[in-house]
């Protein structure tokens, strides 16, 4: 993983010589939430594949570029399109672009999935706010050799979701009077939807929401010390005593639809981060 | 995962050269259970290693060929051996056979297994008729670059198995007077059969077999839109607070002794198949 490092530089130093400031916030978007970050004001953006070691996005509903820009007053860095395990990337690889939002000096990464609802009081279209997860991919961006300068070998996780964070955005989506649950993903490998047995399982074992990605990105943040936001946008509900088939599609037009209460979300968060900012530095 | 289609038609070339007729199903006999081989009316046959871009079968009680002809009077084609995870291939190249099956034009696969039971009221040398899975081999062969000539990026997994046909199965062995049940099997990577531990949690999770293959070959089948029709053949009682070595000798034995409710439901589905109006 020592290697890793200095390709970590390489892709910042790639943005910095486009794009000066340091993003205080870094923004993965899930599946059809790419619109999420409409009111970003975008000073540069990179394709994938121009960035130095960033693999190129192949899922559906997924753009494949990054954006760098202001969004609420503060410079952030947005992946519109992310990587996923199931296309066949390392973790690694799933995690790079944290890795790279980290080496850029962003303290705060706000990671948004498309999810399936696992709890029968969910609905689609609703938003849950992750307050832990549970790696059912067996896969972990932290296998191999840790480099110290990176973080520790033994992270822990027992809040890897920023309680106050969780807090703030709960409170965002009562005020803009949406739905807003709180709940445990699970991270799946993919890529085909479970079976009905496998969604009583994972719902019997505590989850609320169940999805493809997230939990890999997690893991680097939490490693690399930052603070972490999680919003799930419930795209469908796993009913597995009635299953209805799922589809791509499906579940990216449902995330057209809720895109804006997670933009609405992702706004205030970063509001709230900046006057947070403001007042320490006023202290 | 692009190269696949190419591979997956140069096998299919070679199978054709020998057997032309497009194919109605294919069958994959589980360990133990290639006896049901014998019913079909050889045309052609081929050990793995004559097949390009097979792997070559290392598990025991498997012997490694594909046989083609028909059965029911239907075209199959039937696996007597299959690969493993825990023999060291990729997901992918355990499900190559099932994409081939595909190719040549089968629109149905009838996967068989020698499982674990840990359902309390299976006893040995029961069948199960597989109603649904929990994929715990902690990968899938859907991983990589999905290519849309063979499938979707994601597939649907609400029903994998075929609901008329497995009716169809419980309904032969009711005719035939042998136990079969419905329930869920469970796959793990193996080699190792499980700990007492490992038994409970699979148990707890929903499962009433536990087995170390066919779970990714039905995730591909359904991924290439084939309908799937699975038995499992329990070989041996895995009830963790009475929990006896596995006897490997024994569970071939048994799964010896079973073959014949598995020949009957293989071969009543497949007449139930021929029977239907095209």
């Amino acid at each position: 993983m020592v290697f890793q490092r200095s390709q970590i530089e390489e892709a910042a130093n790639h943005i910095r010589a486009a794009w000066k400031p340091n993003p205080r916030v870094g923004i993965v978007l899930g599946s059809g939430l790419g619109s999420s970050v409409e009111s970003m004001d975008v000073e540069v953006e990179f394709e994938y594949g121009d960035l130095p070691h960033f693999p190129r996005s192949t899922a559906i509903g997924h753009r494949g570029r990054l954006l760098a820009g202001e969004l609420a007053g503060l410079p952030v860095i947005a992946m519109q399109g992310r990587f996923h395990l199931y296309e066949g990337y390392t973790p690694q690889q799933v995690a790079f672009p944290v890795r790279v939002m980290r080496g850029l000096g962003a303290d705060l990464l706000i990671v948004c999935n498309a999810a399936g609802g696992l709890h029968s009081t969910y609905a689609a279209g609703d938003i849950m706010v992750i307050d832990n997860h549970i790696n059912m991919m067996f896969q972990n961006p932290l296998i191999g050799i840790n480099d110290d300068r990176l973080g520790p070998r033994f992270p822990d996780m027992s809040s890897p979701y920023d309680p106050a964070l969780i807090q703030q955005a709960m409170g965002i989506a009562c005020e803009h009077d949406f739905t807003c649950h709180r709940g445990v993903y699970i991270g799946m490998l993919g890529p085909n939807y479970e079976t009905r047995a496998e969604y009583r399982f994972l719902r019997r074992f505590g989850g609320h929401v169940v999805g493809m990605s997230t939990v890999t990105e997690v893991l680097a943040a939490v490693h690399a010390g930052m603070r972490v936001l999680g919003l799930s946008m419930i795209a469908n509900v796993a009913t597995p005593d009635n299953l209805v088939a799922t589809s791509g599609a499906e579940v990216v037009a449902v995330a057209d639809r809720a895109a804006n209460k997670v933009a609405t979300i992702i706004h205030g968060i970063i509001s709230q981060f900046g006057a947070e900012l403001q007042e320490r530095a006023g202290h | 995962m692009l190269d696949l289609y190419d591979k997956i038609e140069t096998a299919a070339a070679k199978i054709r050269e020998s057997f032309p007729t497009p194919l109605h199903a294919g069958i994959i006999l589980g360990t133990g259970l290639g006896g049901l081989a014998d019913q079909i009316d050889v045309k052609a046959s081929f050990n793995y290693e004559e097949i390009p871009n097979f792997p070559e079968s290392t598990a025991l009680s498997h012997r490694g060929r594909l046989v083609c002809g028909t059965l029911e009077d239907l075209p199959v084609v039937a696996m007597e051996g299959r690969f493993h995870q825990y023999e060291g291939y990729s997901l992918q190249q355990i499900t190559l056979p099932v994409r081939v099956m595909k190719a040549l034009g089968a629109e149905l696969l009838i996967v068989s297994q020698a499982v674990g039971g840990m359902n309390p009221y299976y006893d040995s040398g029961d069948v199960m008729i597989i109603d649904d899975h929990i994929n715990m081999m902690g990968d899938n062969p859907l991983v990589g670059v999905n290519d849309d000539r063979l499938g979707p990026r994601f597939p649907d997994m609400c029903a994998p198995y075929d609901a008329k046909l497995i009716e169809k199965g419980l309904e032969i062995a009711r005719q035939q007077n042998f136990a079969a049940h419905k329930g869920v099997v469970v796959a793990v990577t193996g080699p190792n059969l499980e700990t007492r531990a490992e038994y409970r949690f699979l148990r707890a999770i929903g499962a009433d077999v536990v087995g170390m293959s066919t779970v990714p070959e039905v995730i591909v089948a359904v991924h290439c839109g084939m309908r799937v029709f699975g038995v499992s053949v329990i070989t041996d009682m895995c009830l963790p607070d009475a929990l006896e070595p596995a006897d490997v000798e024994k569970i071939i034995a048994i799964a010896g002794a079973a073959e014949p409710k598995l020949r009957a439901l293989v071969t009543g589905v497949l007449a139930y198949e021929a029977a239907k109006p095209r």
